[in-house]
């Protein structure tokens, strides 16, 4: 190279990173400016006690304090225990709450009620609320999830993951391991993509875990059986693999849930999957009939499990966490498995093969600081912390945050799970659109805990569920 | 300043603050249990139901199995702390090395707020990490699951809420111990009375109001039992621990059914009256009729 290009590289150079360091700066003017009308406020916001969570209390709220002096108290709590103070807060109007976590789940019923500043008009009205680095088209179309009927935004993204299938590596890539499955199944160990498949994995491995005197099982089950954890297994995970979608609830025909009315609830299909599930649960570790979203992370982690579903928003630490993980660098990632036709379902758009788990950070309409609860907002969306989150939390909701490198570093230790994120996360769907969610789950629930206690046969119990579900409708009156 | 009316301005904040936090949210509760009112229904206002709530919870079977296993909770709980209370309060009346640390450690519990109780007989009891299902295992080679059996997990329950609340029932029996006359057991000795006739004719008439204040306390706790229950089981397996106060919470909360919710509250507190006048009319009645 000679000189002359030599000092136009430099000169180019300097010029990108003064321009890079002049919008630093003028991002933190903004943020400092901003923040000036509103010292002395303190916002509140309510989570649920999740690593992502945990690094918005811990990371993002001091960081945004600093530059904007603004003071942000997050309070993580359990999921219940979320749910029980958000909603009572904005029922009863007292304005505990400036940020509150929405799963994508519960979306529907805080619009119907109209709980939720709509985000989008709240900018257009104060464009000097707006910051320089935040841009609804950075996000993902999980945010899509969170947009009204006119289209605007009424949650934050903060987390977004999929329920993905997590195996051993090192189990499976062992020699002696595979020699012995050749010859008990006649096929060679790979990740399993049918559920016949993955039943003949689990129960190889939970006789070997038997025979070799390790603690060790053929797969998970999040089959808790008084705990909402296991219904949304069943429902979320499970049923929709064998072609069950909506739980089996079709709300274009008056929410039917009974095969007699038009439901999917009790057929022959979600009977099928219920029965592939409970034997799932009766060959996984023992601790699996306790066992919630956290607690199946824990027993993968502890290296108990071959295989599993286990939610996205473990994967990382699992992978990459020596201090909470036993299986660092022996975890692949794989679609789930599923039963034929699914597949051709999701990509069609008629279905789906797995939960698109995620949530956001809403503003209750009943906030008292409403202004300073969007700038916060806008402040944990911006592409510029995403990364380091991600690293944290496994979630990504923005588009660049795949492309930055030591996401794709983390992306390669997880075996490819942020890849699937990005690339078949559209197979992926979240819980449907019903306003009526908790109401209709803790419902049927009872019934659904007897079936996994074998005090109801599994096939009684889904055509009890189906009645009970119709039942419930119509008592909340959606369904006439 | 008439007296009278010093009184009354002193004590008026405490009626103030009582009235606002108990009396009204009382009627409030009462009025509700009224209504038919769900905010997640289609039509999310309270709709006056006249009794159809506590005609409907009449014939709620998971009600009324929610009931019975509360019932046998309490009885199963309170009755073990009254005993294990009585014997430890006994042993506390002695002198032996070390007792002052072991008193110290045995209120330990009553510290603790009960979803911390909850949270530490989970890990205790969860299979494969703690600590109970291991020794049973190695002692007794016996699996316990209270993931999976009922019984195991109804016992669990009572054998968690026996070692919560057993040190109030210890505490309150000291008191009443240490308060008794000497004279009465002297004469009792002199006369030739052996250690079970001095309990059953001097010591346990003696300490009567303290044992029916205590159980009366822990009846009425035992009965709204929830935090501990749901962080250990979350009322299962299947309904096996679905105490009343789970129930209630299960349905208020997340089902938000606040009308129905409602009017099992007031059932449950009028149930709890109810027993606890049982016991009155069954244990100090009597006695105040015989003074009398």
């Amino acid at each position: 190279m000679s000189f002359i290009s030599k000092l136009g590289v430099s000169v180019i150079a300097l010029a990108v990173s003064a321009t890079a360091v002049s919008a630093e700066s003028s991002n933190a003017a903004f943020w400092a400016e901003a923040g000036k009308a509103y010292q002395g406020v303190t916002l509140h916001g309510v989570t649920e006690s999740t690593p992502p969570s945990n690094y918005v209390k811990d990371v993002l709220a001091p960081e945004f304090e600093k530059l904007t002096g603004i003071r942000v108290d997050i309070e993580t709590t359990s999921w219940d225990q979320m749910y029980d103070k958000a909603i009572k807060d904005m029922e009863a109007g007292t304005g505990i709450y400036d940020m509150v976590y929405i799963e994508q789940d519960i979306i529907y019923a805080y619009l119907s009620r109209n709980f939720l500043v709509d985000t989008t008009q709240l900018l257009k009205d104060n464009p000097a609320l707006k910051a320089p680095t935040y841009d609804e088209a950075n996000f993902t179309t999980f945010a899509n999830y969170f947009r009204g009927e006119n289209g605007d935004l009424f949650g934050i993204p903060m987390e977004a993951f999929i329920k993905v299938y997590l195996y051993r590596t090192d189990l499976f890539n062992d020699p002696e391991v595979q020699a012995a499955f050749k010859e008990k199944t006649g096929r060679d160990l790979k990740p399993a993509t049918t559920h016949a498949e993955y039943t003949e994995i689990a129960e190889f491995f939970t006789q070997w875990g038997k025979d070799h005197g390790g603690d060790l099982w053929g797969t998970t089950a999040q089959a808790h059986t008084g705990h909402a954890a296991s219904w949304y297994e069943y429902f979320e995970s499970i049923a929709p693999t064998f072609g069950v979608y909506n739980w089996g609830i079709d709300a274009n025909n008056n929410y039917a849930a009974t095969v007699a009315n038009g439901g999917q609830m009790n057929s022959d299909a979600a009977k099928a999957a219920m029965k592939y599930w409970l034997h799932l649960r009766d060959i996984a570790p023992p601790e699996s009939v306790q066992s919630t979203w956290t607690e199946v992370a824990t027993t993968f982690a502890a290296g108990r499990a071959a295989q599993g579903l286990v939610y996205g928003e473990n994967a990382a630490w699992i992978a990459s966490d020596e201090s909470k993980s036993r299986v660092v660098g022996k975890v692949g990632v794989a679609m789930p498995p599923m039963e034929a036709g699914v597949m051709a379902d999701a990509e069609s758009g008629k279905g789906y093969v797995g939960y698109y788990d995620g949530g956001a950070f809403g503003l209750p309409i009943t906030s008292k600081n409403k202004e300073a609860a969007m700038l916060f907002l806008q402040f944990i969306a911006q592409d510029e912390v995403q990364a380091d989150w991600a690293l944290a939390g496994s979630r990504i909701t923005n588009n660049a945050t795949y492309d930055d490198p030591k996401v794709q570093e983390l992306d390669a230790k997880l075996n490819g799970y942020f890849t699937m994120l990005r690339d078949q996360g559209k197979l992926f769907a979240g819980a449907p659109p019903y306003p009526f969610h908790a109401q209709l789950r803790e419902a049927t629930a009872p019934i659904f805990y007897q079936i996994l206690t074998g005090a109801i046969d599994p096939d009684k119990g889904l055509d009890m569920m189906a009645e009970k579900s119709e039942e419930e409708l119509k008592a909340l009156g959606y369904r006439k | 300043m008439h007296p009278n009316k010093l009184g009354w301005l002193l004590l008026a904040p405490t009626m103030l603050i009582l009235f606002l936090f108990g009396v009204v949210p009382f009627f409030y509760v009462i009025w509700v249990s009224f209504h038919q009112w769900n905010p997640f229904a289609a039509d999310p206002s309270m709709i006056f139901n006249w009794a159809s709530n506590y005609r409907q919870l009449v014939f709620d079977a998971q009600f009324m199995a929610s009931l019975g296993v509360t019932l046998a909770f309490v009885f199963f709980a309170v009755l073990s702390e009254l005993v294990i209370g009585y014997l430890l309060a006994q042993a506390f009346m002695k002198d032996f090395p070390g007792k002052a640390f072991f008193r110290t450690i045995h209120t330990l519990p009553l510290i603790m707020a009960p979803i911390i109780v909850g949270s530490i007989w989970k890990l205790m009891t969860t299979p494969s990490i703690g600590i109970i299902p291991s020794l049973l295992d190695s002692w007794f080679g016996y699996n316990l699951n209270i993931g999976q059996s009922a019984m195991a997990a109804f016992i669990t329950t009572v054998v968690m809420d026996i070692w919560h609340w057993t040190p109030l029932v210890t505490l309150s029996l000291i008191a009443a111990l240490v308060s008794l006359p000497a004279d009465p057991f002297e004469q009792a000795q002199i006369d030739g009375a052996n250690k079970r006739q001095i309990f059953w004719h001097i010591t346990l008439p003696m300490i009567r109001p303290a044992i029916i204040a205590t159980v009366f306390i822990r009846l009425m706790d035992a009965m709204r039992t929830v935090d501990e229950v749901l962080m250990l089981t979350g009322g299962g397996p299947g309904s096996a621990t679905r105490y009343v106060g789970v129930h209630i919470f299960k349905e208020v909360f997340p089902r938000t059914n606040y009308g129905y919710g409602s009017a099992i509250s007031v059932i449950v507190l009028y149930l709890t009256i109810v027993v606890c006048w049982l016991l009155y009319v069954g244990l100090i009645a009597p006695r105040n009729t015989k003074k009398g």
